[in-house]
């Protein structure tokens, strides 16, 4: 094989840093690293942290898109940075941000608390509709059951959605896409019983009816969620809900 | 010592002019077309409670070169609105599921945009037939 002689082939990398301590506001920063054609922009980011700033402070865990943890804005759109090669993205510097909508901790890691408390917020977890021992045996169903609310079971929890929503990024109280991804993969489970106390959850301008249907949160999503769907859809049921609780027996207030 | 400083960067305040915004916010524009076109047709409404002399006025007003260009421009904004919202229209729906899988969205919004010119096209030849 004959010598490379070129030099070797380098990208260059605009991170936006916030280091709380010193740095008043955030402000970007530039490094170079080698390219390979099959790296990643997790892995540029971490050839930075190894061989030029040990300081720079990004999440990551499983580096094949399905932790969620490396969720940033690369190029301006939410991506996965595990998930996004280098070789796909159009020549020239890429700029990289820690993800839209969300307050920063220290360079691309954001806050996640809030997040994680709308989750908790909506019943995360199957309330049966009769409950079983398990002597009775386990709750059985069909692969129709399974389709009707499988794709909302795919969703990782990596926040691309919100900051793909400029109706979260208004009002950070919206209950948002990722967490009603999670409501509606329980209420569309045949087995489960919790509608009722989860719908109670989305009411209002905190709940479902922030959403004015952009659709962005969708395109987004690197697992085909379609959280825009679990949105919309519960749009009808809240509305229902709304007049229909006048008829159920202690339903009106 | 805790370091924590959280920062909130503020949205850029003309988001919605800007890609990836712009369609969404094209297509929430194209609903006053729809308001405009509802009044118009008020107007006509109006004109005809007030009598035959009105009426002409406002026959004569449909014909002027300033409202067929009008009715052009809401025709396309009216088009682009009915094809956005077929678009969006698998996301207002629960789940569908037939024979076991789940009903493709992309299905859905070209059955529901044929559904949509074939009852525009019926409507014409009504009127054409109506008008003879
Ligand atoms: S719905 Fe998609 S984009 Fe949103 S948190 Fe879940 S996986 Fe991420
Ligand atoms: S590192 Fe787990 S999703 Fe990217």
């Amino acid at each position: 094989m004959p010598e490379a002689a070129t030099a070797v082939k380098t990208v260059e990398l605009k991170i936006l840093r916030y280091r709380p301590a010193s740095d008043e506001r955030p402000a970007f920063g530039s490094f170079k690293v080698p390219y390979t054609e099959d790296m990643s922009v997790l892995e540029a980011l971490q050839t930075i942290k190894d061989t030029l700033d040990g300081t720079l402070s990004f999440r990551w865990s499983c580096r094949m898109a399905v932790c969620g943890s490396c969720g940033m804005m690369i190029n301006g759109k939410p991506q996965l940075a595990c998930n996004t090669l280098l070789r796909n993205l159009p020549p020239g510097p890429v700029t990289i941000e820690p993800l839209n909508n969300f307050p920063i901790e220290r360079d691309l890691v954001v806050s996640v608390g809030d997040f994680v408390k709308k989750i908790e917020s909506i019943y995360p977890y199957i309330i049966p509709k009769e409950p079983k021992t398990v002597a009775e045996g386990p709750y059985l169903q069909t692969p129709a059951q399974l389709a009707a609310y499988e794709s909302f079971s795919d969703c990782i929890n990596c926040m691309l959605c919100y900051a793909a929503c400029p109706q979260f990024g208004e009002n950070p109280n919206f209950i948002g896409p990722g967490a009603m991804a999670l409501l509606q993969r329980y209420n569309g489970d045949s087995r489960d019983g919790g509608q009722q106390k989860r719908l109670d959850t989305i009411h209002g301008e905190d709940g479902v009816w922030s959403c004015t249907a952009v659709g962005y949160c969708s395109e987004v999503c690197p697992k085909q969620v379609d959280p825009a769907n679990a949105v919309n859809q519960n749009k009808t049921n809240s509305a229902f809900d709304f007049f229909l609780r006048f008829l159920r027996p202690g339903g009106a207030r | 010592m805790s370091e924590r400083r959280p920062y909130r960067r503020p949205m850029s305040p003309t988001w919605w002019a800007n890609p990836p915004y712009r369609a969404y916010t094209l297509r929430e524009l194209t609903g006053v077309a729809v308001a405009i076109y509802g009044l118009v047709l008020f107007f006509g409404l109006v004109c005809l409670a007030l009598g035959p002399g009105a009426y002409d006025g406002y026959l004569a007003f449909l014909r002027s070169p300033f409202s067929i260009v009008l009715h052009l421009l809401l025709l396309a904004a009216m088009v682009y609105h009915v094809v956005t919202w077929f678009e969006t229209l698998p996301k207002t729906q629960p789940k569908l599921i037939v024979d076991g899988k789940p009903f493709p969205a992309k299905k859905m919004t070209d059955i529901a945009i044929k559904v949509g010119a074939g009852c525009s096209l019926v409507l014409l030849l009504i009127a054409i037939w109506v008008g003879r």
